[in-house]
């Protein structure tokens, strides 16, 4: 059971498509996103509601018959749950681009469902004048596709979104700070819910849900400063129960470097003279997805948390299949190792998290780090 | 285990001259080496080896060195080191081929065409595919010596190439350029460079004229003389790859207008989809037993591009734009429309689609093609699962038992409109 000032996010996950179909008629036009390099305030400040696409866990079935096999779980959960129905209220699909699979899945979507629009964004990978250059086209070219769904965008609109949505990183990141300083009474699990909701609902409304969350903390128990800190690292995590099988090995989360944690909401907003080039800024300069950088990129960052979190060991918790991870983390865990960190990798696969495995390979670390 | 690993049988006898030309090259790489000449390491398949050429220095494709490994046997070495270096053994063949390469002896005893020479620049790609971009990565932890380019292209499909992607190609080349200038104290001329591009788009016209004769019936060249296209990959921008490409068409026209086919009875025509299985490129000779010849590929289309001469490097700008969202999943639409037009072309009568481990972005969208095949064309596939680089993932008998299957079916088929297939 979620803690109770939890409860409004937990409701909402428990149920994303029905939570989103909800929304028809009363919301903006919804545009999906996989991968958080997608500009998500432009498509906000355009009068739609970018909704991050999740697959929920279960079995893949329909899939298959789209995709192979050797691909990473969440995209093929997600294609599953599209072909179940479960997205047939999107207006389009509007991808910044990361890696293959994401990149693959946008076409195969745009074939599966010729109805929508489907837009890949590419973005540079180099942040020079001449990228910013071509990053703005490439924006100016989104914007033109936003305008033919019916979307409007003007100076001042996308200045609201960016201050909206750097509201919410800057008090997701306060978040992170108090549960660094063991200040945050919440089990990961939960705090993960509060997270996850972010990709999910309406901006304002999630900042209202925020703000209200805040305002309750202090009722909450103090939390417990039991368990072995770790830091958890990775890509998307869906299955929150990941989280409460840690701690009940005697473990504690207290920080993360995951797509679906820490890493889209670093660099809360960015700066420059005119909005579109804060958005610019921000995107340029976010911590980047291993899709996106070298591993060298990320280790100071991985590092610096594990310094602010004390942090005694590593988990990394990579989708089975996911290139970009898997081939960064044989030199992270060196990297690490040197700096006298231990880590553990547990590779999740396409059917979902097997607890009694994940149990004890978990146990063994967390067993390991309290001898050291 | 063996029977996994087999070479192709080949008919034409300026294929044969192909061994030449790869030890040639892998001589040349080495000898630039030992004399001071620039080496620089490069994915394959856009704009840059011109430029190489053009200012005297030397490419080398890391990439390209993976399917010579498994021709010689080494890869299984080569992927265990990978494997004791903590890396998953679900990541591309490519990567973890080349990983155990460049950590284990690159020279000496048992190593083919005397190795790889050390890169003295490397061209860290981004763009492309995921696996290519973290074998540069790789790379560059290995040789940290080597001044590095970290190239930047937009990935976009080809369909959707608008002027500002070009623009920023263009940009990205000249930064090459002046990369490669500052690092090496070379100059372009740009007489040089227009030279390269002229002899690159030469050497494809002639690649698509070669293509071109394939659609006869019966085809005078198959799937397993594909190595020619090594050329294609290492000798771009220069006469060496004119030279075996004029001999190589000679030889095919003349076949060709004298009706000669790689098999005597041609029945089973057929298209391959995604790249071949480098340890076994005797696969593609099985179909043959039961009249089948594979007439066309996907990676043939990737070696199509011609140049606008006019403009080097604008051209050479817009190739590497084109070259990879051609054959992988940037841009399925275009691939998809790709494959069909072939398969009209060449008078397919069915598909083997090579579900790839290795590959997942030409994988990704196999499962369109195929119904695309099945609806637009009424071409049947097959699948096959396997791997371009690691046997582990390949049965043969599994293929054997798909394939003998599908070739039924074929036959059958083309018995029951013809009257005369078998």
């Amino acid at each position: 059971m979620p803690a109770a000032v939890v409860e409004p996010f937990a409701e909402i996950l428990r149920d994303v498509p029905g939570y989103l179909r909800s929304l028809t008629g009363r919301s903006r036009p919804i545009i999906g996103y996989f991968c958080t390099h997608t500009p998500i305030e432009l498509i906000h400040a355009a009068g739609f509601l970018p909704v991050r696409i999740f697959g929920g866990t279960g079995e893949v079935d329909l899939a298959y018959t789209l995709a192979p096999t050797f691909v990473c779980p969440p995209m093929l959960r997600s294609l599953e749950a599209a072909l179940g129905g479960a997205y047939a209220f999107l207006t389009g699909i509007v991808q910044g681009y990361t890696c293959d699979v994401a990149c693959g899945m946008v076409n195969i979507w745009q074939e599966a469902f010729p109805g929508i629009m489907c837009h890949t964004l590419p973005l540079p990978y180099n942040d020079c004048v001449e990228g910013r250059d071509f990053l703005r086209a490439a924006l100016t070219e989104l914007i033109a596709k936003l305008e033919r769904l019916g979307g409007h965008l003007t100076s001042e609109g996308l200045a609201r979104s960016l201050d909206v949505y750097a509201a919410i990183r800057h008090s997701l990141l306060d978040l992170y700070r108090m549960r660094y300083a063991d200040l945050l009474p919440l089990a990961a699990d939960d705090f993960y819910d509060i997270i996850h909701a972010a990709f999910i609902v309406a901006p304002e409304e999630y900042l209202t849900m925020l703000h209200e969350l805040k305002g309750s903390l202090e009722e909450v128990s103090p939390p417990s400063t039991e368990g072995v800190p770790v830091l958890v690292a990775g890509s998307i995590i869906e299955d929150s129960s990941v989280f409460r099988i840690l701690e009940s090995v005697g473990a504690r989360v207290v920080a993360d470097d995951l797509c679906t944690g820490f890493r889209p909401f670093h660099t809360p907003e960015g700066e420059g003279p005119e909005p579109i080039e804060r958005l610019m800024d921000r995107y340029l300069r976010r911590l980047p997805c291993p899709s996106r950088c070298r591993a060298e990129e990320r280790l100071p960052m991985i590092l610096e948390l594990i310094r602010f979190s004390k942090a005694q060991g590593v988990v990394f918790l990579p989708q089975k299949f996911c290139t970009p991870h898997l081939a960064d983390e044989p030199v992270l865990r060196r990297a690490l190792a040197q700096e006298g960190i231990r880590s553990l990798v547990v590779e999740l696969e396409a059917t979902g998290i097997h607890a009694g495995q994940l149990t004890t390979r978990l146990q063994s670390f967390v067993e390991m780090l309290k001898e050291s | 285990m063996e029977e996994k690993k087999k070479k192709s049988t080949k008919r034409l006898q300026s294929a044969r001259e192909l061994n030449r030309i790869v030890a040639e090259y892998y001589l040349e790489c080495n000898a630039a080496k030992a004399s001071g000449k620039p080496v620089g390491w490069m994915p394959p398949m856009n704009g840059v080896i011109e430029v190489f050429y053009a200012m005297d220095l030397q490419p080398v494709f890391p990439e390209n060195w993976s399917p010579v490994c498994a021709a010689f046997g080494l890869t299984p070495d080569n992927f265990q080191r990978t494997d004791a270096l903590g890396y998953s053994r679900d990541l591309c063949g490519y990567l973890r081929n080349i990983t155990g390469y460049v950590y284990g002896p690159m020279h000496g005893e048992g190593i083919p065409l005397g190795g790889l020479p050390e890169p003295d620049l490397i061209l860290s790609p981004g763009g492309g595919c995921i696996p290519v971009q973290k074998i540069f990565h790789i790379l560059e932890r290995r040789f940290p010596e080597a001044k590095v380019f970290r190239a930047d292209l937009p990935q976009v499909a080809v369909e959707d190439i608008q002027p500002h992607h070009l623009r920023y190609a263009l940009k990205e080349m000249e930064r090459l350029i002046a990369f490669l200038e500052g690092a090496t104290g070379r100059t372009l001329n740009p007489d040089r460079l227009h030279a390269a591009v002229m002899v690159s788009d030469q050497a494809c016209a002639l690649w698509d004229e070669i293509m071109s004769y394939r659609r006869c019936i019966p085809t005078p060249l198959s799937a397993a003389e594909i190595g020619i296209m090594f050329v294609m990959v290492t000798r771009q921008g220069t006469q060496i790859a004119v030279d075996f490409l004029t001999q190589v068409r000679d030889e095919v026209r003349q076949r060709a207008e004298h009706g000669i086919g790689v098999i005597e009875d041609e029945k089973l025509r057929l298209f391959w989809d995604n790249i071949p299985l480098w340890y076994n490129m005797g696969v593609f000779n099985y179909f043959e037993k039961m009249g089948g010849v594979v007439v066309a590929e996907t990676y043939s289309a990737a070696w199509s591009l011609r140049l606008d001469v006019d403009h080097p490097l604008e051209a050479l700008a817009l190739k590497s734009l084109m070259s990879y969202p051609l054959v992988s999943c940037v841009s399925l639409k275009k691939r998809k429309e790709m494959v069909l037009k072939a398969c009209r072309e060449y008078a397919i009568d069915g598909a083997i689609l090579h579900r790839n481990k290795s590959c997942v972005p030409i994988t990704l969208g196999q499962m369109h093609i195929k119904q695309a095949l099945e609806e637009e064309l009424g071409v049947p596939s097959v699948i096959i699962d396997a791997d371009h680089m690691d046997d582990q993932n390949f049965s043969l008998a599994q293929f054997e038992t798909r394939v003998d299957a599908f070739m039924e079916m074929l036959l059958s088929r083309k018995s029951a409109s013809t009257g005369h297939a078998r």
